[in-house]
């Protein structure tokens, strides 16, 4: 078991006091996490120590960042299980990644009258993408309902696969709710009918161990800033054949062998689909932060913050007034809930005075808000650097909101 | 709770935000105002009643934080009866005290409690758009 305490000496932001003079009390994990100094100190060891672009220059330290930055792609693709690193393609993020496969992959083959199925849970930046394909296409974009647990209706995903169905993009674990899927199921349901697959792993990085092999996905994407490392840095997972059959997914400088006006030949896997200079410095940062999740253990992070959702959960539920959000099979850490006459804005300001940061909105997941009947929740979610008595802390301030409102 | 907070929601501002008196729709409307803020989700619409120039009755339904709540209410009960010529003058007088970078104090720019309340936004920037949702909408109605 992991001691909170200690993990926490090593983020700086927790020495900082909030305007009020309050220790910070981080419950909006699921937006972001906190950066550990490793991370911070790899992206400043970089710009200070071999800053040089990356790929081609034959100088130190150009040759120091090139392999420092391949060094981060083979780290991911341990990470993530992939059969090759050339199947691990760095941008800008999950949402970067989702939509240069829906430009790339998806368009290219998508016709009129085909289908796509998203699910009623996914953050926008699953749903947005796939729906301005089957605008563009004729498409027809299909939602798999939840049921009342929050848990996706297995059932009806079956019912709605057809061999129309040429796409499923799913989440592996609900931002808003905390859901987790079976995308084990979902992938093998999915392929049956020939569709292929995308899993959304923003929530699931920090959740359980990635194994694409096992997953059989055809596409999966996060990013690093959700995984204790920088912001403006992705990982786009993709098969190799199907990355191959790719077009750029950004046309640049870095990606081609030859170019005449004529014709261009592209490098290979890779290179191919990264266009332009990267974000190196991000890179170098995911790569620290995935020596960070390495060193603590994903399993030994997933039972500390598991330990303090359900312990959240069990108190939350016992209290009149506040109601939790879904109850499904599984729960990542994260939760949703809403405090009776009191909006989730009025919450979060309460909270947020007390030096206690939660999320209050829609968690840009507004198909799923409807659903829920609700126009937005606040949600907590849980990091590797929370306390037990953080949770309580912010459950008395729940309390003492709906007093206030009563 | 602190000062600051406190300060916020002014019993003032809870009593409008829970009080339903201008609350429903209007079937007689001749208007209606649409004030929504996609980044939270906020949404009321402003139902008026407007003869000879000016706001005879005036209602709204929707949903959003006590602070736009209590505004779009206190917006309504300052509206009915006046003339729409007022109206811009008394929107502008209201975002100006919500106006952390205005030149004025608030008191110096109305006497009226139930706008003064609101001064307190001044401290909270990231509120101000629940205090001027439903007057931005006011401010913008080209009636």
């Amino acid at each position: 078991m992991i001691n909170p305490k200690t993990i926490r000496a090593q983020f700086p932001i927790f020495s900082q006091k909030t305007p009020n003079g309050l220790p910070l009390i981080y419950f909006d994990n699921a937006a972001t996490t906190q950066k550990p100094q490793s991370v911070i100190d790899a992206i400043s060891g970089f710009y200070a120590g071999y800053n040089s672009n990356v790929g081609r220059g034959t100088y130190w330290p150009a040759t120091e960042a090139t392999s420092s930055f391949e060094s981060v792609r083979a780290q991911v693709k341990d990470f993530i299980n992939a059969t090759s690193s050339k199947e691990v393609i760095f941008n800008a993020g999950t949402t970067d990644g989702i939509n240069k496969v829906m430009n790339s992959h998806l368009l290219p083959h998508l016709n009129a009258g085909d289908e796509v199925i998203v699910t009623e849970m996914e953050h926008h930046a699953n749903f947005l993408p796939w729906q301005h394909a089957c605008e563009l296409k004729g498409a027809k974009l299909r939602m798999v309902p939840l049921i009342d647990t929050g848990d996706l209706d297995y059932k009806a995903f079956e019912a709605m696969l057809t061999p129309k169905v040429k796409f499923v993009a799913v989440t592996a674990v609900s931002n808003a709710l905390g859901v987790v899927n079976d995308v084990v199921r979902l992938t093998k349901m999915a392929h049956a009918v020939g569709a292929k697959v995308l899993i959304d792993a923003a929530q699931w990085v920090t959740h359980k161990k990635i194994d694409v092999q096992a997953l059989d996905c055809d596409f999966l994407v996060f990013s690093a800033h959700k995984l204790y490392g920088p912001t403006g840095i992705g990982v786009l997972y993709g098969k190799t054949e199907l990355l191959d059959a790719m077009p750029p997914l950004a046309y640049g400088g870095g990606i081609v062998e030859s170019v005449t006006l004529e014709a261009t030949a592209f490098r290979g896997l890779p290179h191919k689909h990264e266009g332009g200079t990267s974000n190196i410095a991000g890179v170098i940062g995911l790569g620290a932060a995935i020596d960070f999740v390495n060193g603590l253990g994903l399993e030994n992070m997933h039972e500390s913050t598991q330990l303090l959702c359900n312990y959240a959960i069990e108190k939350l539920n016992l209290i009149d007034g506040i109601t939790v959000l879904g109850a499904p099979k599984e729960r990542a850490a994260v939760t949703s809930l809403t405090v009776d006459n009191a909006h989730p804005h009025d919450v979060s300001a309460f909270l947020g005075e007390k030096g206690i940061a939660i999320r209050a909105g829609h968690h840009c997941a507004q198909p799923l808000m409807d659903k829920l009947q609700v126009p937005s929740t606040c949600r907590l979610s849980f990091g590797v650097y929370n306390t037990i008595e953080e949770v309580d802390q912010a459950i008395d301030a729940l309390i003492e909101v709906r007093n206030f409102f009563a | 709770m602190n000062d600051k907070l406190k300060n916020l929601y002014k019993t003032q501002i809870l009593t409008y935000a829970k009080d339903s008196t201008y609350e429903g729709e209007l079937p007689y409307a001749t208007n209606t105002l649409e004030a929504y803020n996609p980044m939270c989700g906020d949404k009321y619409t402003i139902y008026l009643l407007i003869k000879e120039g000016a706001v005879i009755d005036a209602k709204f339904k929707g949903y959003g934080c006590a602070i736009s709540k209590a505004s779009t209410a206190i917006l309504v009960e300052k509206i009915i009866g006046k003339e729409l010529s007022k109206i811009e003058s008394l929107v502008a007088v209201f975002l100006d005290v919500i106006n952390e970078q205005s030149k004025h104090k608030p008191e110096t720019l109305t006497s009226d409690e139930a706008l003064l309340a609101f001064a307190a936004t001044r401290e909270f920037p990231e509120r101000k758009k629940c205090a001027s949702l439903s007057w931005d909408a006011a401010r913008n109605m080209n009636l």
